[in-house]
């Protein structure tokens, strides 16, 4: 909005924005802007700082030690040798691009099936938009271990889909491809993320306004024509969002692979995960976080720019 | 100028609550090292694994000293808990197991054990002693102890195991679930090849690598912990697997068609310890800990409860339950002959062996 000031507007934020919240502000509290700023913004930037941060430079540093021997805090010569013998081990490679394909693959899927629920609740929900929100948010109440547990039950041998194939005598065996592989972990975090996929894309079809509707109406578009024309463009900012917020986590992913993955489920969070918790080898681990960080980071701005999001967003 | 005091302000405040946190969180760490051992109060932190911090596996410290508070961190693995160990945990009491004693020592994370101390300690048995042994000094005290074997469901394998071979056998291809671990599955491998498993070369681990790889399209899943094998086991889904005995005695209490083998290259046998950690305040109430571990109500409830043996002889010899002495093959008295104790890991074969087991589960 205020990026290209158009020559009569100089006046504008000086009477309306900044000179009005400085001296409402003033009056309220007895705190200036940035007194209020510092406020506002120093927990949270605190927290960040003490429990993201810090433990992520930490995890940097550890991926140069040599080995785990020594102190947590002693000083050591830095070393590539986790980062040499990373870029020498080609399955882990290998290993990394599954697991962005695979999240590739979980976050389209999630955010079309999330897409109808999200334009449904926008713009159909009414009264009852909050109900049903209640209603898609339910599942979280429930711990997110026993949500992929209760999976387990539905695609075992004696789970609740091969019982009833059983039933209505389609299979005579047991089918064991449901469970423990790759597939069981796609269908699995499909299913736990479509309500996060939706809240965004819900944000932003909200955000549109009606009357853009009742003017494309008004002047012959179809609903069809609308959605493509209005709606879909309009939203895009959200389904973005949506793609993001579970491509980034579903790399990494470990929880569900352990559970439903079975010997050939595993992620690249998994093989980190072992490295910190089965082989006491924590400067390996905190190497291959590094090169997934660095991974997900680079794939991101490839595909920020390929979509120009700025454009989007304005 | 106006705009700096607030904000200088808030930032006062902010350390001001900081310090109060930080001061309130010492505060507890004062009161247990300022609380004098002889009179058996204070706080006790105990790095324990999941289930042994219920209260039955300490029930003779908890009598005896019912005013001091234990706390428990929970490991879930020996590489868990000596890397937190490395990392400088502050617990006085941690429990590693057979294998993983070498480092604690060479790192000096351990303190030594007076064993004048310890009132129950005549109880235990000299080769049992010796394994928490490291260079000649008691370093651990001996607790449970179990074997590793084969279990399997005998309705599905009515011609038995024999050997731990079976694990990589065709035959029961997508019905085999071996235990997360290379170190454990190196040990196997050993046995199956007859490798001295304390010097295993490279190109024996190239070749155990592969052997493992191959392994894992016919291992339906590879068990971290132990209710996630019975599960496996009850329902049917896995025929046969690397367990600990303890899987096997509460399967067979279930009612689960299920044997323990005697594999031809023999069981695997390990010991679950205590150390100390070196620069505890709380020596002396650590080592009251030890020595209640030892006393007969807590092994009575880990042979009991767990299934699992303890290393108090009397709790041994009372045992009657014809289910345990078979699960512990009491029954049998060539059964040590024919078992392989764990060696301990150097820090080089821990690293070697858990990125080859790395390389297994990431296998293309």
């Amino acid at each position: 909005m205020t990026t290209t000031p158009s020559p009569s507007l100089p006046h504008f934020p000086e009477k309306m924005g900044e000179g009005d919240q400085r001296s409402g502000g003033g009056r309220g509290w007895g705190l200036d802007r940035r007194a209020t700023f510092w406020m506002l913004y120093l927990p949270p930037l605190l927290w960040l700082g003490a429990f993201f941060l810090i433990p992520l430079l930490l995890m940097f540093a550890y991926s140069f030690r040599p080995d785990m021997r020594g102190d947590f805090f002693q000083l050591w010569q830095p070393s590539l040798n986790q980062y040499e013998k990373l870029v020498s081990t080609g399955s882990y490679w290998r290993l990394l691009w599954t697991s962005a394909q695979m999240a590739l693959l979980i976050s389209v899927i999630s955010v079309v099936m999330s897409y109808p629920i999200a334009y449904f609740l926008a713009f159909h929900g009414r009264q009852r938009v909050g109900f049903y929100l209640v209603l898609l948010l339910v599942p979280f109440w429930t711990s997110y271990l026993l949500r992929v547990m209760a999976w387990k039950m539905m695609l075992g041998t004696e789970g609740v889909i091969n019982s009833f194939l059983l039933y209505i005598n389609i299979i005579q065996e047991p089918l064991t491809a449901l469970l423990y592989n790759r597939n069981a972990v796609v269908i699995t975090l499909i299913y736990v993320w479509i309500p996060f996929a939706t809240l965004p894309i819900l944000a932003a079809l909200q955000r549109i306004d009606i009357a853009l509707f009742e003017a494309a109406a008004d002047l012959g578009a179809r609903p069809f024509h609308q959605f493509i024309r209005i709606t879909l463009p309009l939203s895009l900012p959200g389904v973005f969002a949506a793609f993001f917020m579970v491509f980034i986590p579903t790399v990494g992913e470990y929880v569900t692979p352990l559970l439903v993955g079975g010997s050939r489920g595993s992620m690249y969070g998994n093989i980190i995960q072992d490295f910190f918790t089965k082989a006491a080898n924590w400067p390996f681990g905190s190497a291959m976080s590094m090169i997934m960080l660095a991974g997900t980071l680079i794939l991101v701005a490839i595909a920020a720019r390929l979509i120009n999001l700025r454009d989007l967003l304005e | 100028m106006n705009a700096k005091r607030p904000s200088l302000y808030s930032l006062t405040s902010m350390m001001v609550m900081l310090t109060l946190l930080l001061s309130a969180c010492g505060g507890g760490v004062v009161t247990a090292t300022e609380a004098p051992a002889p009179e058996a109060t204070g706080t006790l932190s105990v790095l324990e694994w999941a289930g042994y911090d219920a209260e039955d596996f300490w029930v003779d410290f908890k009598n005896a000293y019912p005013d001091v508070t234990v706390n428990f961190e929970i490991g879930i693995s020996d590489a868990d808990i000596y890397s937190k160990m490395a990392a400088g945990n502050q617990a006085d009491v941690f429990h590693p197991y057979s294998g993983w004693l070498q480092f604690y020592v060479d790192e000096g994370l351990v303190e030594e054990i007076d064993t004048s101390k310890l009132t129950n300690w005549d109880k235990v048995s000299e080769s049992h002693k010796k394994l928490g042994q490291i260079n000649g000094k008691q370093y651990f005290i001996p607790w449970d102890i179990g074997f590793t074997s084969i279990l399997y469901r005998t309705d599905k394998i009515p011609e038995g195991v024999d050997s731990w071979a079976a694990l990589m056998d065709p035959k029961y291809a997508g019905h085999i679930s071996m235990w997360d671990d290379g170190p454990g599955a190196v040990t196997i491998s050993s046995y199956i090849h007859g490798y001295d498993e304390t010097a295993i070369t490279d190109e024996q681990l190239a070749a155990i690598q592969e052997e493992w790889i191959a392994q894992r399209d016919l291992n339906l899943f590879y068990w971290a912990g132990e209710p996630e094998l019975q599960e496996g086991m009850r329902s049917g889904d896995v025929w046969v697997a690397y367990a600990w005995q303890g899987s096997y005695a509460l399967l067979l209490g279930e009612g689960v068609p299920v044997a323990y083998a005697n594999p031809k290259e023999g069981r695997n046998s390990w010991v679950g310890f205590y150390g100390i950690r070196k620069g505890t305040e709380n020596l002396d109430l650590a080592l009251k800990f030890l020595d209640a571990k030892l006393a007969e109500a807590t092994g009575n409830n880990v042979v009991n409860l767990f299934y699992y043996g303890h290393s108090n002889q009397d709790v041994m010899n009372s045992v009657t339950d014809p289910m345990l002495i078979e699960a512990f093959g009491l029954n049998d008295p060539s059964i040590l002959e024919k078992t392989n104790f764990t060696p301990n890991l150097t820090a080089e074969q821990r690293d070697a062996w858990t990125s080859m087991w790395a390389e297994v589960k990431a296998a293309p």
